[in-house]
């Protein structure tokens, strides 16, 4: 699947704008990791609600690092700059699209290993609360993982 | 752990009565069926307590065009992974009884509900916001480390509306002592129109004081500036519930006593003139 993420870079990425800086396309997935993409163009359209909090940084991307589990297949291209209020269902659809699953394929989103957030829930509200070294680690697989 | 068995059992107990009617445009056959009522528990979940709803309304619909069943309440659907008692105090501002709820079988709302396929998608979900409670309180430690067959126990003591089923092994999650001191308080705060809040907060200050409800509305920013923050809570309830505990009120004990079975705290801010907004 090496070259696959050619195909999805221009269409439906989770942040076209922020794709540009974070993915580049061949590199050493290394080079990925260290991209401080979060400086580019902010959002105007966010809501303010997070802006007073200090322990969390004040920003309506955050990064999310998609890690496989079980028999789930590597994506190139791990880390995303994801809108803070977009929904976990929009990662799982991402994810999917992007390992080119059938329809009848389900995939299973994990966090801290543990539990599956439900889909509705904001991948913001999941960072402030289990984000850590500033991005938010979601772990997916094909099957029941943990649980 | 929570000490006051009493309160436990008072909060299990909630149960608020509910009249259900068939959304009258899809009424196919014959005249609309009678409404359905039911005492529904406010810890449990919607699919848990309507398969005799579905059954009572299913004859009345279109046979081609009847899909999943769900509830609205005054236009907004109501998110069956919400428990009971969240939604009643969210949306009626938990003054009209019996709460009048519209049932469909059309039109489900895509971008606003999760279907709920059977009844292990709820169990599946109940387990999962019980692990991320316990990832908040204990790193995920207390539960990871149940047997399987204690979160067994947990579901079908609430599937069941089993008080002392339930609480045997909920007890342990509960442990706030010593060592299992709550790392986190599990709360999510909700407000109509708008997405929930939760964020991290400890229990306890850095002096060693207990916070309270109030530090606790402090620290979150519900999308008003700070400054007319009182102000703007004169107007509102802050319910848990359906009771509108005292601001002073430690969060750690509220989180002991008031959680809903999923062992967060749900907390609704809602207007205080129903009219108002």
């Amino acid at each position: 699947m090496s070259d696959e993420n050619n195909s999805v870079n221009n269409e439906q990425t989770p942040a076209s704008e922020e794709s540009e800086n974070v993915d580049n396309v061949g590199q050493d997935k290394k080079v990925d990791e260290a991209q401080p993409h979060e400086t580019e163009e902010p959002d105007s359209t966010a809501k303010p609600a997070t802006s007073s909090n200090n322990t969390a940084p004040s920003k309506t991307k955050i990064d999310v690092l998609l890690k496989p589990a079980g028999d789930a297949p590597i994506m190139k291209k791990k880390k995303w700059a994801v809108d803070r209020n977009k929904p976990v269902c929009w990662v799982s659809e991402f994810i999917k699209k992007y390992l080119k699953f059938t329809v009848s394929d389900s995939l299973f989103l994990y966090v801290n290993q543990s539990f599956s957030p439900s889909p509705d829930t904001e991948v913001g509200v999941l960072f402030d609360s289990f984000g850590s070294d500033g991005k938010l680690v979601l772990h997916y697989c094909k099957t029941q993982a943990w649980g | 752990m929570a000490e006051d068995r009493e309160v436990l059992r008072e909060i299990w107990e909630g149960r608020i009565p509910v009249c259900f009617t068939l959304a009258e445009e899809e009424v196919y056959s014959g005249e609309q069926p009678d409404p359905y009522y039911l005492l529904v528990p406010r810890q449990s979940y919607f699919p848990l307590v309507t398969d005799k709803v579905q059954r009572h309304f299913v004859q009345s619909v279109d046979p081609e065009k009847h899909g999943e069943m769900w509830l609205e309440y005054e236009g907004q659907p109501l998110k069956w992974h919400y428990p009971v008692g969240v939604l009643f105090d969210l949306f009626t501002n938990g003054n009209c009884l019996p709460w009048k709820i519209t049932a469909h079988f059309q039109g489900f709302p895509e971008e606003e509900l999760l279907h709920c396929p059977s009844k292990e998608a709820i169990e599946s979900h109940f387990m999962s916001v019980v692990k991320e409670a316990d990832a908040l309180k204990h790193r995920g430690q207390l539960v990871n480390n149940m047997q399987k067959k204690d979160h067994k126990q947990l579901w079908t003591g609430l599937q069941n509306d089993k008080f002392d089923q339930f609480w045997s092994v909920n007890k342990k999650l509960m442990e706030s002592s010593g060592e299992d001191m709550f790392k986190y308080i599990p709360y999510r705060i909700y407000q109509i129109d708008r997405p929930y809040i939760q964020k991290l907060f400890r229990p306890v200050t850095e002096e060693g004081d207990y916070n309270t409800l109030a530090d606790l509305l402090k620290s979150v920013n519900g999308g008003e500036s700070t400054d007319n923050r009182e102000e703007v809570l004169k107007n509102r309830r802050v319910l848990i519930q359906g009771i509108e505990p005292p601001l002073e009120t430690p969060v750690l004990w509220l989180s002991e006593h008031l959680s809903y079975p999923d062992n967060f705290l749900h907390i609704c801010i809602v207007n205080k003139i129903k009219n108002e907004s």
